[in-house]
């Protein structure tokens, strides 16, 4: 068992790391709306997949590494993507037999609150962003989960 | 196609509500501290460096694309190139011949005034990286960090006019806020008439507002608006963008006016951070005004040599603190008000 969760982590590193650069790409000026949270969706996969072998404790490191690249204050996408891989490992068991639809509307439940908690956070410390821009990103990556579960299935096969 | 495969069938994960609340609670830990003390810029700035090798490989091909596009430039684009340059530059030599005799003289006004507008020192180039920081936010990644000098609150320019000012410095990095940024104030004054008052940023690159103009003010399309130098931050003088728009409601008391920023906002890939000259004249209100006042010319001005040549200035600083007057709200003429 140990031995096995071990293996697991590599990929788990190696998609994350990927994600992160993707959140950094630069796009061009009316793309960034577009842009989903690759390390969100990478996160939420790697809880419902394999909850064991560290789900929150990526979470939490990919939400450091996020706060420390945006500048933010530190803990923000900590906290926020704490709470909902904690949920997403939560409903793991159910996700796993749902039908891409259902899969999709859940991930896009969880994205939302994810972004709530960072609208949240962002207000209270002073830094309200007022565009409704933000609220773009959870229909984007509940669009492109199906197609990233694939992905990242396939990474996990190796 | 989209099937988990049941690897990890364990019913439960033991202590996920445990684990779930730990780490929220060191999450909210750690941002009350990094909101409410200034112990984690340390941590910070190592975390920056950690981070910089992903920043890098994100931006290495984009700047390799870049440098093949400048290597394979063919000859007679090299040449138009340099005949532009060259007559830019002549151009340009005219225009200084005089800055030195300009420059000196407005200097012993400045003095004559005990005026504490700030004049710029020295530059650093940097170069931005091909980072996207955060969608919403207008901020840039530039190259240059806490090892060049570069400080909190530091005024950046391009070359076009002002382009924003440091708002967080990692070791081999520092983060700019433009001067389009929502959270973004920059004290100005009309070039045409000397009237003083604040740039505030939209969220839009080409775009900034100037809120508290009364409908009466004397304002048109085409103005130039340069930096006032008032709050210390930002050298004076230096173009921050015309006026596209006037719209003059009389049912309002305030105008609504739009500005065009002279920096290219969305296509400079170089920056130049600016050092302020530490002030002949020692004015106290002048370097307690920005935000995280800039320690450098704050350190320099406070025990300045006080020039007690000139007989006005014996007599100065009471009446001193008048001039920097009365643009209408105060506080928000510091800068920055992120954070």
């Amino acid at each position: 068992m140990m031995r096995e969760s071990r293996i697991r982590r590599l990929p788990m590193a190696l998609s994350a790391l990927v994600a992160l650069a993707l959140a950094v790409l630069p796009l061009p000026t009316f793309l960034q709306a577009f842009r989903p949270d690759f390390l969100v969706l990478v996160v939420f996969y790697w809880s419902i997949e394999s909850p064991r072998a560290g789900g929150l404790t990526l979470a939490f490191m990919s939400g450091l590494a996020l706060d420390v690249i945006q500048g933010v204050v530190l803990g923000q996408h900590a906290l926020a993507l704490t709470l909902m891989a904690a949920w997403a490992t939560h409903l793991r068991l159910r996700i796993r037999v749902f039908s891409v639809l259902s899969q999709c509307l859940v991930i896009f439940a969880l994205l939302t609150g994810y972004q709530f908690v960072i609208f949240w956070i962002d207000g209270a410390t002073g830094n309200p962003v007022t565009t409704y821009g933000r609220w773009l990103a959870p229909v984007i990556g509940a669009l492109i989960w199906p197609p990233l579960v694939a992905t990242l299935g396939r990474l996990h096969e190796r | 196609m989209v099937a988990f495969r049941n690897t990890d069938p364990s019913g439960r994960t033991t202590g996920l509500l445990l684990r779930c609340v730990l780490y929220s609670l060191l999450a909210l830990a750690l941002m009350i501290v990094d909101k409410r003390y200034d112990h984690l810029g340390s941590i910070r700035r190592l975390l920056s460096i950690v981070a910089y090798p992903v920043q890098l490989a994100v931006a290495s091909p984009f700047e390799g694309w870049h440098w093949f596009r400048e290597s394979v430039s063919t000859r007679d684009a090299l040449r138009a190139d340099k005949i532009r340059l060259e007559a830019d530059l002549r151009l340009a030599q005219f225009r200084l011949q005089r800055y030195e005799a300009v420059e000196a003289e407005s200097q012993r006004l400045r003095v004559l005034r005990d005026s504490t507008v700030g004049v710029t020192d020295r530059f650093v180039i940097g170069d931005l990286m091909d980072v996207d920081l955060d969608a919403f936010r207008e901020r840039v990644l530039v190259d240059k960090g806490a090892r060049d000098g570069v400080f909190v609150g530091q005024a950046v320019l391009d070359a076009g006019g002002v382009f924003g000012q440091v708002s967080r410095v990692g070791e081999l990095t520092s983060e700019v806020i433009l001067i389009s940024d929502a959270a973004h104030a920059i004290p100005v004054q009309v070039n045409r008439n000397g009237l003083r008052t604040i740039a505030v940023g939209t969220g839009d690159v080409g775009r900034l507002k100037l809120p508290y103009l009364p409908t009466s003010a004397d304002v048109v399309a085409g103005d130039l608006l340069v930096t006032s130098g008032l709050g210390g931050g930002f050298p004076a003088g230096y173009p921050v963008g015309t006026i596209a728009e006037v719209k003059r409601d009389p049912a309002q008391s305030l105008a609504d006016v739009d500005v065009k920023p002279a920096a290219a906002l969305d296509r400079s890939r170089e920056l130049m951070f600016v050092w302020l000259k530490p002030q002949p004249t020692a004015s106290a209100d002048a370097v307690s005004t920005p935000p995280r006042a800039a320690p450098a010319p704050a350190a320099a001005a406070a025990p300045g040599a006080a020039p007690a040549a000139t007989p006005a200035a014996t007599t100065a600083p009471k009446p001193a603190k008048k001039t920097p007057a009365p643009s209408p709200p105060p506080a928000a003429a510091a800068g920055a008000t992120n954070e």
